[in-house]
């Protein structure tokens, strides 16, 4: 029975014109959305990859140089996008994907869209994700807000009700009818972004990426499952088509447009971050007047002496067979290393704290945990940023300690003017990157999922305990 | 509907009567509130009975169909169906009925084929045979392109045809019909009268609200007169001339 009423459902929604047209539509946008998703993330990918390239010839050409100046040189290094980052963009307008890597600093990433946008841009980026999470649910609402209150309004219910098919099976069907018209649409989107992770795939992580895909599937295909419950079940209680259209356009609009948008507010009000000017000058005092604000950096200079001395067996820093700056420059980067870990490691937490924040808002909106597991997924959260700004970090302080080594080695106290060979740089090896496997993503996703899961047996309650239908 | 279709006599008593009642309220009562829309009636239609129930709005014609229906729940008294408490058992008492509301509603996206194989589908247990459903539109008088036409301009008639088919498809022992003649053109109204009168010839039991006095006195064989929730009269109308029975309700309706 439950077929013979999807059947019927179907029937109707496709001689209805509307549903024809909203789903070629739909389509349309999606494949205009992945396409140049798909263009954008290849050309961002080679750009990057070439400036990268670039970078790492300016370094191993730049010369006989003194290694200090080699390092204040630097490089920039870019995060590679995973394949799938072209249906989502996550953080990456906001976090940046490039960083300078330079002696003495950690620096913030840089090349940040967002930046130079008006906050309406925040809606602008035009990705499968936002075809997804805002206009398929539109369709869902479309179609399914009249499901009862329609029949209710012409008063086909009535006749229903009097031949006495149980709610839960009239229930089931029309979820079943108005779900394999959706299907029309959304089994040629996946086989589209198939398409598209097969085309952008640049090979190695196939099937770590394939995995991603599927649960990025999974997910959304779930989310529309609970709002497609949720919005047959506001229909079936509503008095009229009306009153279920303006609930659900309400709840469409309070979950797709207000609640990203308020509560990341709210995680920013609970969890505040520093300002970037606060957050550099907080960094410098910490390493001018130690951690403690008792350990200031001369004092740790004369330490460093100190201690060279007594290992050196010398009295002076004249007679040190080594260089005594390249010591103190690597200590001093050293103390530097330790604040920024410091603050670079509360700023994250605090980023985390807010996602949490976020996932959990998810209860209330259940789009929220469906964004975050989105990014996670497509690898474009704040968790798989700082992945990438801890390896960069740690590349910056291996090739800074190097080259203070070298200078170091091969040098006495206060040789500044000397320079090292030429074919030195291309020694210290280039800077890779592998970004980290499905299982460290889905590790930050912990209450996205639970909260999806809630939604999920909520729904599934409500099918099964569907209410009477009131008829008279 | 053939006769071997109805159903088991509830005890061996009723079997052995010719004729085995279908619609049965016993002290049937519905309170809203203050108020009593339907007080202690007590009423028993046997097959092959067409019951018009008169009364002016609000006397308790509809309120007595949708009690049958379950659409509401009594405040006192049993409605039975073919023997079957409708309290109890709604689903089992609906496989019994048929109800045809004052205007019969359909798909609009559908055609009269569609909507017949979607209603009576419903409730079936074995899927309906195409054939079948066509003779039953023709049966009701539809024309061969109306069936396969889409039902978006039907008139009240032929949506009133519509749903009678629904009720045949169904083999429906049990007809609830809430006014449906009103508003209906002399010709179509006397041709839904003739298909009521088909069904109660084989075998039906027809329990019809309506305002229609000439019409209860035409199709109907017993009478019945609501007035503020009670049954005040009833007779059969063979025993009574339409001027009499015209003469009967006004007097009653007089206060």
């Amino acid at each position: 029975m439950i077929a013979h009423i999807a059947r019927k459902e179907r029937t109707e929604m496709w001689r209805d014109g509307r549903f024809r047209v909203a789903s070629v539509a739909l389509l349309l946008l999606l494949m205009v959305a992945l396409l140049t998703g798909l263009t954008a993330s290849r050309s961002t990918a080679q750009d990057h990859e070439s400036a990268q390239n670039a970078m790492r010839g300016f370094w191993v050409n730049q010369g006989a140089k003194n290694p200090h100046s080699a390092a204040h040189y630097g490089l920039w290094v870019f995060k590679p996008s995973l394949p799938l980052s072209f249906a989502d963009h996550g953080v990456d307008a906001y976090t940046g994907v490039t960083t300078w890597l330079e002696a003495h600093k950690q620096n913030e990433f840089t090349r940040r869209p967002a930046m130079d946008r008006p906050n309406v841009a925040r809606f602008g980026e035009w990705t499968a994700a936002a075809v997804l999470q805002l206009l398929v649910p539109l369709l869902i609402v479309m179609l399914a807000f009249p499901a009862f209150a329609g029949e209710r309004d012409t008063g086909t219910l009535r006749q229903l009700a009097a031949i006495g098919v149980p709610v839960r099976t009239l229930m089931l069907g029309k979820a079943a009818g108005i779900a394999s018209a959706l299907a029309v649409v959304l089994i040629p989107a996946t086989l589209l972004g198939v398409a598209t992770l097969w085309l952008g795939a640049n090979g190695g992580r196939g099937v770590d990426d394939l995995m991603r895909f599927a649960m990025l599937s999974v997910t959304y295909l779930l989310y529309f499952a609970v709002l497609l419950v949720l919005a047959l079940v506001v229909s079936a209680r509503s008095r009229n088509v009306r009153t279920a259209l303006v609930l659900l356009l309400g709840f469409w609009t309070l979950n797709s447009l207000v609640a990203p948008r308020a509560v990341a507010d709210l995680a920013r009000q609970v969890y505040p971050t520093p300002s970037a000017v606060a957050f550099q000058a907080a960094m410098q005092k910490d390493i001018e007047q130690g951690l403690d604000g008792h350990n200031p950096a001369d004092a740790r200079r004369k330490a460093v002496e100190a201690q060279a001395l007594r290992e050196y067996r010398t009295v002076s820093l004249e007679a040190l067979p080594v260089n005594f700056d390249a010591i103190a420059m690597q200590a001093s980067e050293e103390y530097a290393n330790t604040v920024f870990d410091h603050h670079f490691g509360a700023l994250y937490d605090r980023y985390r704290a807010q996602n949490t924040l976020t996932q959990w808002a998810g209860l209330v909106s259940p789009l929220l945990a469906v964004r975050s597991l989105s990014m996670g997924l497509a690898g474009t959260d704040v968790e798989q940023h700082r992945h990438f700004a801890v390896q960069a970090e740690l590349y910056r302080r291996g090739l800074i300690k190097w080259s203070n080594d070298y200078f170091r080695d091969n040098t006495r106290t206060g040789e500044w003017d000397w320079k090292a060979p030429p074919e030195l740089w291309a020694k210290y090896p280039p800077f890779t990157y592998e970004a980290p496997l499905l299982g460290h993503a889905l590790g930050a996703q912990r209450t996205a999922m639970l909260v999806l899961g809630v939604w999920l047996l909520l729904s599934l309650g409500l099918l099964v305990r569907a209410p009477a239908l009131p008829v008279v | 509907m053939s006769p071997s279709a109805s159903p088991v006599a509830p005890d061996a008593a009723h079997a052995a009567r010719p004729i085995s009642p279908r619609l049965v309220a016993r002290g049937l009562t519905k309170h809203y509130g203050e108020g009593t829309a339907l007080d202690a009636l007590d009423l028993t239609i046997a097959t092959g009975e067409v019951y018009c129930l008169l009364g002016a709005n609000g006397a308790g014609k509809s309120t007595t169909i949708n009690l049958f229906l379950k659409f509401v729940a009594p405040s006192a008294g049993v409605a039975e169906v073919c023997g079957i408490d409708v309290t109890r058992d709604p689903l089992g008492a609906k496989k019994h009925l048929a109800y045809i509301p004052e205007t019969v509603m359909l798909y609009k996206q559908l055609t009269a084929l569609e909507n017949l194989e979607y209603f009576a589908g419903l409730a079936a247990a074995a899927p309906l045979s195409r054939d079948a459903l066509v003779s039953h539109l023709r049966e009701v008088g539809l024309r061969d392109q109306e069936i396969r036409q889409r039902v978006g301009g039907f008139s009240k008639g032929m949506r009133q045809k519509v749903g009678i088919a629904i009720a045949v498809a169904r083999q429906a022992d049990v007809l609830l019909l809430d006014e449906p003649t009103s508003g209906l053109d002399p010709k179509a109204s006397n041709e839904f009268s003739a298909l009521i009168g088909q069904l109660r010839d084989r075998g039906a039991a027809v329990l019809m609200a309506t305002h229609d006095l000439f019409r209860a006195k035409e199709s109907g064989t017993r009478v019945g007169i609501m007035k503020r929730g009670r049954l005040v009269a009833q007779m059969a109308t063979a025993d009574i001339g339409h001027a009499d029975l015209e003469q009967l309700y006004l007097t009653h309706m007089h206060d």
